[in-house]
């Protein structure tokens, strides 16, 4: 197998490696770079624990060849936070209104809901049902997450987040 | 996981190129959103792939496209794209919405058209829709390009007539009348990411007494093949649509289910429940109470 080398923009910053042409981007993020907050639950596209954002997309890393990324803009949870390294709006909200139990969805979770209020400041409830149908979550049975989006879309208008 | 070499072409014509030096050593990913879980999950039919020759960004693959009579989608075209698409939902409502239940949104931004059709599943749900609208498809391969009917196209489940050095280059339908009826319905086992348990689109066009002019049935995960079930369609031909006929409509597909697939384990559940579904279809396409 020829190796192939992989440049791509991960959280806002350029990185290069070698991978194996048979290699998926989840384990790429994992392995070769540390963002293990993209998890692995099914590994077959249905959980949604591995969502990352790719070139402005929600996608399952699972299911993409990392040699498919390259020269791509990929944003994980690690890169979710403010630019001063505080919380964003998502994750306090997920936070204050409990919508994180074992943990495990919560990574897939923020970034599907990042993802709907970058498109979307002010989404009714079946949008944010839509948003995150993708991921599932076996403990909080969602309430509480569709709860942390409301919160989390109130407070970004409050903080003038929307242009 | 089997292990593979990677190239991107550049081009439809490099990629047949490739293609034509590989044959069945080579795969086409698109979307790779089955693919990949085959290769994660070791599958046989897949052990002797030596190259993935990924396409998801080849120009010539991306499309839709409309004229005055017909409407053409690139096989890369992702489902995203098609549910964006205000064209096809004009024209053809049953397929956009067949479209939104597929997986999830992050297997609509990478799942193609193309690779759904090549993939052949019985229980697809673009399916059903493209073949009420008698979808024809264009292969291209190094000798040239060749047009096929969808429902020719399929050979059996999971099993099409395309050969090693082909790809499906788009899939083209004529426009419906956008006042007529539409539907699709699904049984699935929960809203998102279920893979349908049965579905069926329909399409019933009236003319101006009322009585049915063209009408298109066509249930999903039925049968090996997606097809129209042409008895079921001449029973509305020619009649006004009312409730008691979509009903004896729906059994007479059934009757077919059963003709077409056999008694099996799940036959007495699937049996009143494609009947149902069928009705349910009739009655929404015809505005029927």
């Amino acid at each position: 197998m020829v190796k192939i080398k992989l440049r791509m923009t991960v959280n806002h910053k350029i990185v290069e490696t070698e991978i194996e042409p048979y290699a998926r981007l989840l384990d790429v993020l994992r392995d070769k770079f540390g963002f293990t907050g993209v998890k692995e639950g099914c590994g077959i596209g249905e959980c949604g624990a591995c969502t990352i954002i790719m070139n402005g997309k929600k996608v399952n890393s699972c299911l993409i060849l990392a040699a498919q990324a390259q020269g791509s803009e990929i944003l994980t949870i690690e890169g979710v936070e403010n630019p001063d390294g505080s919380m964003h709006p998502v994750q306090e909200a997920f936070l204050e209104k409990g919508a994180v139990q074992c943990g495990f969805c919560t990574p897939g979770m923020v970034i599907s809901s990042y993802q709907l209020l970058s498109e979307n400041p002010d989404p009714s409830d079946n949008e944010i049902k839509e948003a995150i149908s993708g991921n599932l979550c076996r403990c909080t049975g969602y309430k509480q997450i569709i709860n942390a989006v409301h919160m989390a879309a109130d407070n970004m208008k409050k903080q003038g987040r929307y242009k | 996981m089997i292990r593979f070499d990677y190239k991107k072409p550049d081009s439809l014509d490099d990629c047949l190129e490739l293609l034509d030096l590989y044959q069945e050593k080579a795969r086409l990913f698109a979307g790779g959103t089955d693919l990949l879980v085959e290769f994660r999950a070791d599958d046989k039919k897949l052990s002797n792939v030596e190259l993935v020759i990924d396409i998801s960004k080849l120009p010539e693959l991306s499309f839709i496209e409309s004229d005055e009579d017909s409407i053409s989608i690139g096989a890369g075209t992702t489902f995203s794209e098609i549910l964006n698409n205000p064209v096809l939902l004009k024209f053809a409502p049953f397929f956009t919405e067949a479209c939104r239940t597929v997986g999830s949104p992050q297997i609509r931004n990478t799942g193609t058209i193309g690779g759904s059709i090549g993939t052949a599943s019985p229980a697809s749900d673009p399916g059903p829709p493209l073949v009420a609208m008698d979808s024809l498809l264009t292969l291209a391969s190094p000798n040239g390009k060749r047009d096929v009917l969808l429902c020719d196209f399929m050979e059996g489940a999971y099993r099409t007539i395309i050969k090693p050095d082909e790809l499906i280059v788009s899939v083209k339908f004529r426009k419906l009348n956008p006042d007529a009826g539409f539907s699709f319905v699904k049984l699935g086992r929960r809203k998102a990411l279920a893979i349908a348990r049965m579905n069926v689109a329909a399409y019933v066009e009236t003319a101006v007494d009322g009585t049915v002019k063209d009408v298109r049935i066509v249930p999903g995960s039925c049968m090996p093949i997606t097809m129209r079930i042409e008895e079921a369609e001449k029973m509305l031909l020619g009649e006004k649509p009312n409730y008691e006929l979509h009903a004896a409509i729906g059994k007479k597909v059934s009757e077919k289910m059963v003709e077409a697939s056999g008694r099996r384990w799940s036959t007495p559940y699937k049996e009143p429940v494609i009947a149902t579904l069928v009705k349910r279809a009739l009655n929404q396409a015809a505005g029927v109470e």
